[in-house]
């Protein structure tokens, strides 16, 4: 599904450059929910936007579903990431001036979709979050777990093979987060790929694997869990 | 897409109506100004022949003072703008050209038999009888008078349709008697509503002036004693012996207007050569003192010799669309503010699958959207600054200071060219900033 090999990702600006990745390989398979801790700073979310295509790597070789996607058009990449990816963001990043309906609406917009399909999409997303009465809302008047639901639900219209979430509950008191995280879940079960960063261990335990990344590689794959509590202790 | 870019644009403008109005009013301003200017100018450079290009031409000869160029305008071309009397009757006799036209201007009272209308000055073209045929004017009633009368005086007229409705209340006048300068004068023809503006078959008084209320043949001057009512340029008396109206006739003054069809090369060639030999003739007699010279110029380039269009105008021209430019580069900050500030939004929409070009397009669709609105407004600021230079100049410029539908589609234009040329940058520039660094930010 996803098969990073030897991804390197350097920023560089007037003074320093920044290793964010470097020889970071990853495999993530068809149907796996994975969870993704670290320190602050070690490449989790430069990681998970190399992933979802809002970022070149520097070096090194991306295969998703297969392809090659590293040296594909700026069109290419956005049709793949809208047709294949779903983001969810620790900050929700709804559309502040669109409704719910509207928020959902904007990547069957590039889709393509007809009105139709459109509206049965969006309906059929809400509803699967919860949100059905509140499509006339705008974000503003919603909680932020429901925000984050909405998100959820944008991030699913589409019908993405690949979920990429960015601490989704970070924002979120304990209790939505694991209304949240059980979404998630369920979303996993129905064959949805998901790679979640979390700061949380024991929403990162009920990933079926646990990576840590630390200084832009992926550490030991065992025991990283406990790794990640001493870090957090 | 583009449904969904412009309803984007809709309520992004709802969104910040301050912001929004203020780059409205920048292209506002900057269109209506240049549209007011730009419409002068056009309504100014109007040809109204522009169809008859390639066949008609205005004759000019160089009978000027063998010790100075006839001079006038930036656009001339050192020939006397009009014909002799003399000249002008020489040339009616070639019968080379299809159609030709000597003509002034000239004015007579009208009084009518047996009527309450009280007695007018008429604006009267005095004319030969391919004047109609010539400038296409058209008729309601009756015709142009027969040859005769452009050679021996018969008191005939034609009407202006104003004339006609104010003389016989639009009804068909031919046969009628009108008196002109007390003298019966019978009517043949009335023409049609015909206004060229600018009046390019006689440019010598005021270009914008309305055409003639009365046409008359050429064949009255003895009869009236006529000499032109209109510009009349000389530099010499003439020693050809004449004496009283005669002698003015014959002097070296031009005063009559001159205009020619030729329907091919070849005739063209031929009233080259006519021209020439009609010049070395006269030269023989002591006449043309200067150079061998004369021009056959067509409408559109006797508009711009008889410097209809100034350079001033074309200057202020200028001027206009640099101020637009103002314009523009004020409404690309204002855009560059607001397109920046929704960046996130936009860092939201590339991570749900927009590509750079569909941002683009989406803001760039933006500011076409206040683009349209600014080029409404600009309209209706140039229909103020327009009907502002009516009232100035009193009258003069009516026709000239209004716009028309092509004015406003070019009004129109521009506003959008306008905007798109502030939104390009703006539009690139949001295209092409990173969303993961706004998406990180929230
Ligand atoms: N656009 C950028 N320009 C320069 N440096 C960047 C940029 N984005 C990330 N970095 C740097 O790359 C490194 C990795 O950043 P990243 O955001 O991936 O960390 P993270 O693991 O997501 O951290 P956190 O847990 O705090 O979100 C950091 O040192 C960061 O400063
Ligand atoms: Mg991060």
């Amino acid at each position: 599904m996803l098969n990073m090999h030897n991804i390197r990702k350097s920023y560089r600006t007037d003074t320093v450059e920044t290793h964010a990745l470097r020889d970071f390989s990853l495999s993530v398979d068809e149907g796996e929910f994975v969870s993704v801790t670290g320190p602050s700073g070690s490449g989790k979310t430069t990681f998970l936007n190399i992933a979802g295509l809002l970022e070149t790597p520097t070096g090194g070789e991306y295969h998703l579903d297969g392809q090659e996607v590293s040296g594909l058009s700026d069109r290419e990449r956005s049709r793949l990431r809208n047709e294949k990816i779903g983001f969810i963001f620790q900050g929700f990043n709804l559309i502040p001036d669109l409704n719910l309906f509207d928020n959902i609406d904007v990547p069957l917009r590039y889709r393509g979709f007809d009105s139709k399909e459109r509206k049965r999409r969006i309906e059929k997303s809400l509803e699967q979050v919860g949100l059905s009465a509140r499509v006339k809302h705008l974000p503003a008047q919603l909680s932020g777990g429901q925000q984050q639901r909405v998100a959820i639900a944008r991030a699913l219209a589409g019908e993405p093979r690949f979920l990429l979430a960015d601490e989704p509950t970070g924002n979120l008191d304990s209790l939505m987060a694991r209304q949240v995280m059980e979404l998630l879940e369920l979303i996993n079960q129905a064959g949805t790929t998901i790679v979640m960063v979390t700061h949380d261990p024991d929403l990162a335990r009920r990933a079926h694997r646990n990576i840590q990344i630390v200084d832009g590689q992926v550490s030991d794959l065992r025991n990283t869990i406990g790794a990640e509590e001493a870090a957090v202790a | 897409m583009i449904g969904y870019y412009i309803s984007l644009a809709l309520r992004s403008l709802r969104g910040t109506p301050i912001l929004s109005a203020l780059m409205v009013a920048a292209i506002a301003v900057g269109v209506g100004a240049s549209m007011t200017v730009l419409t002068l100018n056009y309504m100014m450079s109007q040809n109204a022949l522009a169809h008859k290009n390639d066949v008609l031409y205005a004759v000019q000869l160089d009978s000027w003072d063998p010790n100075q160029t006839f001079n006038r305008g930036d656009g001339g071309n050192d020939i006397p703008l009009q014909l002799t009397y003399q000249d002008a009757t020489a040339l009616l006799r070639s019968d080379i050209p299809a159609r030709q036209v000597a003509m002034h201007r000239y004015g007579f009272t009208v009084t009518l038999e047996d009527s309450e209308a009280r007695p007018f000055t008429a604006e009267t073209r005095v004319s030969t009888r391919d004047f109609f045929a010539l400038f296409d004017v058209p008729f309601i009633y009756g015709g142009t008078w027969a040859e005769d009368a452009d050679l021996s005086p018969e008191q005939l007229v034609v009407l202006s349709k104003a004339t006609n409705d104010r003389l016989f209340g639009g009804a068909d006048s031919v046969g009628q008697i009108v008196n002109l300068n007390g003298e019966p004068f019978t009517v043949v023809g009335v023409i049609d509503n015909w206004n060229p503006s600018p009046k390019i078959y006689d440019l010598n008084n005021n270009p914008f002036a309305d055409s003639e209320e009365l046409f008359i043949p050429f064949g009255l001057h003895r009869r009236f004693e006529m000499v032109s009512w209109g510009n009349t340029n000389g530099w010499s008396a003439g020693d050809n012996g004449y004496e009283g109206y005669e002698a003015r006739l014959f002097g070296e003054s031009v005063w009559i207007q001159y205009w020619v069809e030729l329907n091919s090369a070849e005739q063209k060639s031929q009233y080259d050569e006519f021209l020439t030999g009609y010049i070395r003739q006269q030269k023989e007699q002591g006449r043309f003192p200067r150079p061998l010279k004369f021009a056959l110029t067509p409408p559109s380039e006797w508009l711009v010799l008889n410097d209809v269009l100034e350079d001033d105008n074309r200057v202020l021209g200028w001027v206009s669309l640099a101020f637009l430019l103002v314009c523009v580069v004020n409404a690309i900050a204002l855009l560059l503010a607001k397109f920046l500030r929704k960046a996130p939004e936009a860092g939201v929409r590339r991570a749900l699958g927009a590509s750079r070009h569909a941002i683009f397009m989406q803001h760039l669709i933006e500011s076409m959207c206040i683009g349209v609105l600014g080029g409404l407004f600009g309209i209706v600021l140039a229909l103020i600054g327009l009907s502002g230079i009516r009232a100035l100049t009193l009258g003069i410029a009516d026709r000239i200071a209004s716009m028309d539908w092509l004015m406003m589609l070019a009004a129109i234009v521009l506003a959008i060219l306008a905007s798109l040329l502030a939104g390009i940058y703006p539009a690139w520039r949001i295209s092409r900033t990173n969303p993961s660094v706004y998406l990180k930010s929230q």
